[in-house]
């Protein structure tokens, strides 16, 4: 392993020890425990509406959607509860002076941790995965190897939700990152629904009615494709379970946007904290 | 070993440290000494790259400050250290020689060789939610020690501890005198420097007043107390 990679790997590997220990990660896995002990519930048994059995087969893979997009949401909002501490916590216990006091350099300490966090995050959301794969596997004999492949990509968000919150966590107060991603969240989650309300055929002719021939770009379509697609690459992911497939050539786009913003932010991360004073 | 040359820090307007040059030879047992906010920890920050300077250069061990290699045998011991209460003081040594890329063999040995130094025999292994102040600054002075540095910088070692602990902080101290090491100390307990340093530098709002050994500044009778009061006061 090159040398400079070496206290890169230490400091993660101390990060993952010391955020297993956190309040919110016991917690959260606690719920995730019991979200998934209810969720096996639902792979048993017929169901009927209005007398008619359903085909067993899509039953599942909408119950592993379901399931998948409620733990990636969950382990999102974790990783926003870790990383808006994780700065500010190391200061007050003297962790940041002790490293820092070594001959390790700054982009070393924030690339150990950036990388601890998202490593904690996507095994305990993969194995959360994992559990749903392993249930729909043994129990119902429908192999979905798809859903880990999703729950890969679904990384990247949380990628970007670390490189965020502790960008944000350098400026502001903690809570203050914290309300922030969920902003970011909540408003990406809005443009896609008015994105995709704005493309139903009905939709469309009645704006064509209203407006003429030629469609203005307004503010949401510039908040659909400039603003981070959490929601976006998490329904990218998400279209891989199952027999849906990609339809269209741009739904790979979300995820561009994602790579692209952890990149963006991250390179703002290690600029931002290089101009840090360690207390 | 430490070079400061014409080092100035601002904080808005305010002169935190004011074109102070002083440096600090190998073996020296050196205090920086001055009254709150004189700019005495600003300087240790700026050693340890913790803060930028405005202006001027610092080096240590031939590196400049800015050189993550300048911190290669150099121990640090903060004020007011904290150790993670979850960790016992034997896993934070531990952690602290990992991070200096000592060999692994080599790690059991040296935690267990330091924890004799600071006489924590039979505590190492509670959590440090446990320990007391000066148990934590024992601690802290254990991972300074780790690597066998050739410097060991010292902010406030003794701040908060009882006459006991500042006492057995003192004789650790001074028990690495005949190891050849240099100490950069940085304290307002002017009877410890008195009887452990070498040299003494006295700053006062950011300015060097004086740098010279403590037999030229202390003398007929004086102690260092009335040097110090006498040149703060002007």
């Amino acid at each position: 392993m090159p040398k400079p990679l070496v206290p890169v790997i230490r400091i993660a590997k101390y990060t993952i020890a010391d955020e297993v220990r956190q309040r919110s990660f016991i917690v959260m896995s606690v719920i995730c425990a019991v979200f998934i002990f209810l969720v096996r519930g639902c792979y048993h048994g017929e169901y009927m509406v209005n007398g008619r059995e359903l085909d067993g087969g899509q039953m599942v893979i909408m119950v592993s959607k379901i399931t998948f997009h409620v733990i990636a949401a969950g382990v999102m909002f974790l990783a926003a509860l870790l990383s808006m501490r994780l700065f500010g916590r190391e200061r007050n216990d003297g962790t940041q002076s002790c490293i820092l006091s070594k001959p390790i350099t700054r982009w070393q300490y924030v690339g150990g941790k950036v990388l601890g966090l998202w490593v904690l995050l996507t095994v305990f959301m993969f194995v959360l995965h994992g559990i749903v794969f392993a249930i729909t596997s043994i129990n119902l004999r429908v192999v979905m190897p798809e859903y880990l492949m999703a729950s890969l990509l679904c990384s990247f968000n949380l990628l970007f939700i670390v490189v965020t919150v502790l960008l944000l966590s350098l400026m502001m107060p903690d809570v203050a990152a914290f309300l922030c991603i969920m902003g970011i969240g909540f408003m990406g989650s809005v443009a896609d629904g008015i994105h995709a309300v704005s493309h139903h055929p009905m939709m469309e002719q009645i704006m064509m009615q209203q407006q003429g021939a030629q469609p203005e770009i307004s503010f949401w379509q510039v908040v659909y494709y400039l603003w981070p697609k959490l929601a976006g690459a998490q329904h990218y992911a998400a279209s891989l379970i199952g027999s849906e497939g990609i339809s269209e050539p741009g739904a790979v786009y979300p995820l561009i946007n994602i790579i692209t913003y952890c990149l963006i932010l991250g390179a703002l991360l290690f600029w931002r904290f290089g101009k840090e004073d360690i207390v | 070993m430490i070079e400061l040359n014409a080092v100035t820090k601002l904080y808005g307007t305010l002169a935190a440290v004011d074109n102070v040059s002083f440096s600090v030879k190998a073996g020296e047992y050196f205090a920086l000494l001055g009254p709150n906010g004189a700019g005495k920890t600003t300087i240790v920050k700026m050693l340890l790259d913790f803060t930028p300077p405005s202006s001027g250069a610092l080096s240590l061990n031939g590196f400049a400050s800015t050189n993550a290699a300048s911190r290669a045998a150099v121990g640090y011991l903060a004020e007011n250290h904290h150790i993670p209460p979850y960790l016992s003081g034997w896993q934070y040594l531990e952690r602290c020689a990992q991070l200096l890329d000592i060999k692994p063999s080599y790690v059991p040995d040296q935690c267990r060789r330091i924890v004799e130094q600071i006489g924590m025999q039979g505590r190492e292994h509670s959590k440090a939610e446990t320990y007391s102040k000066g148990m934590i600054q024992r601690f802290g002075l254990g991972a300074a020690l780790i690597g066998e540095p050739k410097l060991l910088i010292l902010d406030e070692p003794t701040s908060g501890l009882d006459p006991i602990g500042i006492r057995e902080i003192r004789l650790i101290l001074e028990s690495f005198k005949c190891q050849g090491m240099t100490i950069f100390l940085n304290s307002h307990l002017l009877s410890e420097v008195e009887k452990i340093c070498d040299n003494a530098a006295i700053i006062n709002q950011g300015k060097l007043l004086v740098k010279d050994t403590i037999a030229a500044l202390v003398k007929d009778g004086d102690t260092l107390e009335d040097v110090f009061v006498r040149l703060v006061k002007g």
